[in-house]
């Protein structure tokens, strides 16, 4: 029997950062997961290889747009086995790394499959045999994978979910992707780049549900040049092999054809959780309808000595929410008065351009009946995007009218995962459109447009003239 | 007629027991005072007699549980009552005249014996009319019960699964409660006005659905009931030492549920800070479940500060631009909070909780979980070391003389069904000194600055058992004589070992006794019993050379350790009680003489 004051099932972002700081503040640490190293999906399949493809996409991208420029260059070479040959060294660097700082704390790492035997005991299953754990505190941190769709997810190397598409065996000649949430953009512009005809189709009348829709009709516009068609309020309602791909029937109000055949198909209609995890029934752990872990706002379970943290606690199903959570949970296992109480957690879609956004989007706040001022800057007016001829993006800021605190931002255009930082760091610390304009910003950047919005607030950004209303 | 023996209270102050033993099994026949569970509570061991007598179909609780008064121990069909006028039982009369309960065929004793079919008194019974017992469903997060303001069915009238019951009005809101089950109401057992906890029997109902109702119940919502206080006025924030020995922390609102008291891994239950809906499990994109209540503008840094101050950051009034809140902002309310009287946010802290080192690295280590007993006697000796300036002062008593006195009497206090002891002696000797040096007879009440004075004379006996340290308590000292004071330390001696001290029995002493002496050792240094104010250590008396009169002399010597609250009692009256103590055991004579 291996006792531990902490055993955390589940090696992702949310685990092994949950893991780390309870090494740093001195518990002794069991992390427990099936693969070689630490990193969970977001290393091996998830974040990490798909912003490695993304960044190739926007290369072969960018060198088609620069014979506007006076450059032309050829058609690329794609060589396959290397560009995967080159993610995956990136996958093994960054987890082979965090294997290595998990040895240096002197954290047990368990390879394998963990099992709750009571809310003191896990036993940890691996083809070498097994291995009983007792613990004073475990962290469930076991993720989410990716949701099948009954008719569509059949059995056949041509149908690929976020995991195998990933691998990159192949470029599809026509590739369909089935859902337009950022999973299925993400990797849809990847293969677009790469040489396939791709096809999104989604269930509701826009991309990316959630987000604010005047971002999403710039990313839109993008995205719709790089495909063969987007179909929107159109469902898949039946995928069949044959010989040469893949039938599929589409169901709709407005589509021009009822069926289609396609090389591979690419299911991204979102992720669910992990939380059938074996002798969950043994504790008082439950599970809400959507299948979460409930959790409260220590992410404590109903299991005095069971916390949960991550994609499986709930949404948003986020990498860096789960890190947080994470830290969170351990310490208050290590007695500390936390809870989890962000003012705005990120999300971001790495297409082309991205889009980002923190706090409530536009559309949220002014369903809630908050008193909101929402200020725009064009990133026609910045020189940087000029310079990069991306000036199609936008910042957008949300201002609590009253007090002129901001209280949310949004942004589309290249880098607007890094841009959005400076956001939430602004609402975190209840920074006003003063702070924000009165913050020198340098030039030029883009970074220079969210002081500028800022300065819209009052009716005096530099580059815009719009002067307030009376 | 099934009825339902429920846990009766067990005392002043006594939520929840363990359960040790349960002498009943379905099949048994249970007399009135037949004792049917024995039961550790925070510091006795108890047997539980029934109330009620029958033949035992269901025991709904086993060796270790918790449970609480109210909560339903088992079920019996009473034999002794009369059957229904319509005759014997018949299986599928008609609705009128239905038998009561299972029909004793279908009763599992006879079936299978041992537990295996415990909950499961119906299989044979499919269609035959049950009775069973709608109890006060879960009704919500931290929601424990309420009070009934309305019954709404009557005894004799049909109920259909999910009609209203009774409505309640818990901390939150009014709820209307629906019954999960459908059948003849034969008992109602709230009544408007009372109280009620969650798994509290509202009714018995007959009922022929085949499985028992444990369709998942929808509480509706009447209306809300507005939070006490206006949004300016903080919501009282108390410290509650939970029962279990975690450290429970009410701030604002809801409580947090407490987590086991795991050494070296305490766990402070906290609030959240936000009363509605602080998570964002759920709730779709970041920060879209925030409605009620916008972040409060303040740096996390800042409301970091305010979580571990205990306090709730919307309350505060931030000062800066756009009424950004700063740490000083939030240190500046906790003193207002105080000044104003008002819940001492800071004192809710407590001791830090220390974390301990990973022992498994230097060798074998098991944990086991502490019990009542010690966990009570932890909480009440850290309570004591925190708040009372101990003193200890050492003395000898001479007790050549009582020795003799001793060996002389010991077949008189034997015949009285005691055994003359240096305790015994010693008790005697403490109800004079109890009332000599008042002082020592005393609690200090800081919050109202004052000392409390008693008229009796209680003195506590520290007893060491087998469940840990007991102190039961032996009334008016200062009123019997030594035999009498033998023989009744002899009784709650023997009655704390054997676990059946009674709470009531160790409640109420003035004063404590603990003599190691049977075990060895020259002095020590007891710890005050809160909330008295002193405590007598008595250690082995051993046979010393003393000088008198010009000679050494040999001279059974007895080591006195007092502590005391030096809030209370200075340190010339420390020594002065304690040389009348010895005294009075060196010259019995004294204690008729001043006693």
């Amino acid at each position: 029997m291996h006792t531990t004051q902490l055993a955390i099932l589940g090696g992702g972002p949310g685990g092994y950062a949950a893991a780390f700081m309870a090494a740093d503040l001195g518990l002794s640490v069991t992390l427990i997961d099936e693969e070689a190293n630490p990193g969970g999906v977001c290393l091996h399949r998830g974040c990490i290889p798909s912003k490695a493809l993304l960044h190739a996409a926007r290369l072969i991208n960018e060198t088609k747009q620069a014979a506007e420029w006076g450059m032309t260059f050829g058609p690329p070479a794609i060589d396959l086995d290397r560009l995967r040959g080159w993610k995956q060294g990136i996958v093994d660097r960054l987890t082979g790394g965090l294997g290595q700082l998990s040895r240096q704390r002197k954290i047990t790492y368990l390879r394998g499959r963990g099992e709750i035997l009571d809310p003191r005991t896990l036993v940890v299953r691996a083809a070498g045999g097994e291995q009983r754990v007792q613990f004073g505190h475990a962290i469930l941190a076991t993720g989410s994978s990716p949701t099948r769709v009954p008719g569509v997810s059949i059995d056949s190397p041509r149908v690929l979910d976020s995991t195998s598409a990933l691998e990159l065996a192949s470029v599809p000649k026509r590739l369909l992707v089935v859902g337009g949430g950022y999973i299925g953009l993400e990797l849809g512009t990847v293969f677009a780049a790469l040489g396939s005809a791709v096809t999104v189709v989604e269930m509701t009348d826009g991309l990316l549900p959630g987000a604010d829709r005047d971002l999403v009709a710039i990313l839109a516009r993008r995205v719709g040049a790089m495909c063969e068609a987007v179909l929107l309020n159109t469902k898949v309602s039946g995928v069949t092999e044959e010989r040469d791909g893949l039938r599929v029937t589409f169901e709709g109000a407005s589509i021009a054809r009822r069926e289609d055949v396609f090389d591979q198909v690419l299911v991204s209609v979102g992720r669910r959780p992990n939380s059938k995890i074996p002798g969950l029934e043994r504790t008082r752990v439950k599970v809400n309808a959507r299948g979460f872990l409930e959790v409260d706002g220590q992410r404590r379970t109903a299991e005095p000595t069971i916390f949960a943290i991550g994609d499986v606690a709930g949404e948003p199903m986020l990498a860096h929410k789960a890190s947080a959570e994470g830290r969170l949970a351990v310490e208050v296992i290590a007695g500390r008065k936390a809870a989890f109480e962000p003012a705005a957690i990120p999300a971001v879609v790495f297409t082309d351009p991205e889009l980002a956004w923190c706090g409530p989007t536009e559309a949220q706040a002014r369903a809630e009946g908050r008193d909101i001022e929402v200020t725009r800057f064009p990133w026609a007016a910045s020189g940087r995007a000029i310079t990069l001829d991306r000036t199609d993006g936008v910042t957008k800021l949300i201002f609590d009218r009253p007090t002129g605190r901001l209280l949310g931002m949004g942004i589309v255009g290249p880098g607007a995962g890094e841009l959005i930082a400076e956001g939430v760091l602004a609402v975190e610390m209840a920074a006003t459109a003063e702070d924000l304009g009165l913050t020198i910003h340098p030039h030029p950047t883009l970074s220079e447009t969210v002081m500028e919005a800022a300065d819209a607030f009052h009716g005096t950004a530099t580059h815009i003239f719009r002067p307030r209303k009376k | 007629m099934s009825t339902a023996f429920t846990l009766p209270e067990l005392g002043e102050n006594v939520t929840a027991a363990d359960v040790l033993r349960v002498m009943v099994a379905p099949g048994d026949d249970v007399q009135l005072e037949q004792a049917v569970l024995e039961l550790e509570t925070d510091k006795a061991t108890v047997e539980v007699p029934s109330s009620i007598a029958g033949r035992v179909t269901e025991v709904k609780v086993k060796p270790g549980d918790k449970v609480k008064p109210g909560q339903v121990v088992f079920l019996v069909e009473a034999a002794a009552t009369a059957p229904p006028a319509g005759g014997p039982p018949t299986v599928g009369a008609g609705e009128g005249d239905a038998p009561d309960v299972v029909p004793a065929a279908a009763g599992p004793a006879t079936a299978s014996p041992g537990d295996a079919a415990r909950n499961e008194p119906v299989e044979a019974a499919s269609a035959a009319p049950r009775v069973v017992e709608f109890v006060l469903p879960e009704l919500g997060e931290n929601v424990e019960g309420g009070d009934v303001t309305s019954v709404l069915v009557k005894a004799g009238s049909r109920i259909e699964r999910d009609q209203p019951v009774i409505e309640l009005e818990t901390d939150k809101a009014t709820v209307e409660v629906p019954s999960s089950v459908s059948g003849v109401i034969r008992e109602v057992r709230v009544t408007t006005g009372r109280r009620v906890t969650v798994g509290d029997v509202v009714l018995v109902v007959e009922t022929t659905e085949t499985a028992p109702g444990v369709a998942p119940v929808k509480v509706q919502q009447v209306h809300a009931v507005p939070p006490p206080g206006g949004s300016d006025e903080p919501v009282a924030a108390a410290v509650e030492a939970a029962a279990d020995g975690g450290l429970q922390q009410a701030v604002y609102g809801r409580r947090a549920p407490a987590g086991p008291d795991l050494p070296g891994m305490h766990e402070t239950a906290l609030e959240e800070a936000e009363g509605d809906a602080p998570r964002v499990a759920g709730g779709g994109v970041a920060g879209s479940d925030r409605a009620a209540h916008p972040p409060a503008p303040a740096a996390p840094s800042v409301r970091r500060v305010a979580r571990e101050l205990g306090v709730d950051i919307h309350e505060v009034k931030g000062t800066g631009a756009g009424g950004r809140i700063s740490a000083e902002d939030v240190k500046a309310h906790v003193k207002r909070l105080m000044l104003a009287g008002g819940p001492k946010a800071t004192a809710t802290a407590g001791p830090a909780p220390v974390v301990l080192p990973d022992f498994s690295k230097w060798g074998a280590i098991e944990r086991t979980p502490m019990r009542a007993v010690r966990r009570t006697t932890a909480e009440r000796l850290s309570t004591a070391w925190t708040h009372i300036p101990h003193v200890t002062q050492f003395d000898l008593a001479d007790i050549t003389v009582i020795e003799g006195l001793r060996q002389q009497f010991g077949r008189r206090a034997e015949a009285a069904g005691g055994k003359l002891t240096v305790t015994a002696i010693a008790l005697k000797v403490l109800g004079a000194a109890l009332k000599a040096f008042p002082q020592f007879n005393a609690s200090v009440d800081m919050s109202t600055g004052e000392i409390v004075l008693k008229q009796y004379v209680h003195v506590g006996i520290a007893v060491d058992t087998d469940r840990g340290l007991l102190v039961p308590v032996i009334r008016d000292v200062d009123r019997k004589n030594i035999l009498q004071l033998a023989a009744e330390l002899a009784a709650v001696s023997e009655k704390a070992r054997a676990g059946k001290t009674t709470i009531e029995e160790m409640q109420g002493g003035c004063f404590t006794i603990t003599n190691l002496g049977g075990i060895g050792g020259t002095h020590f240094t007891p710890i005050v019993n809160h909330p008295e104010v002193a405590i007598l250590g008595l250690s082995r008396a051993r046979t010393e050379p003393v000088w008198k009169d010009g000679a050494f002399v040999p001279r059974l010597m007895l080591p006195l350790s007092l502590s005391y609250d030096h809030r209370a009692i200075d340190g010339a009256d420390g020594i002065r009680f304690l040389r009348w103590v010895a005294e009075a055991l060196e010259q019995p004579f004294l204690l008729s003489l001043q006693g």
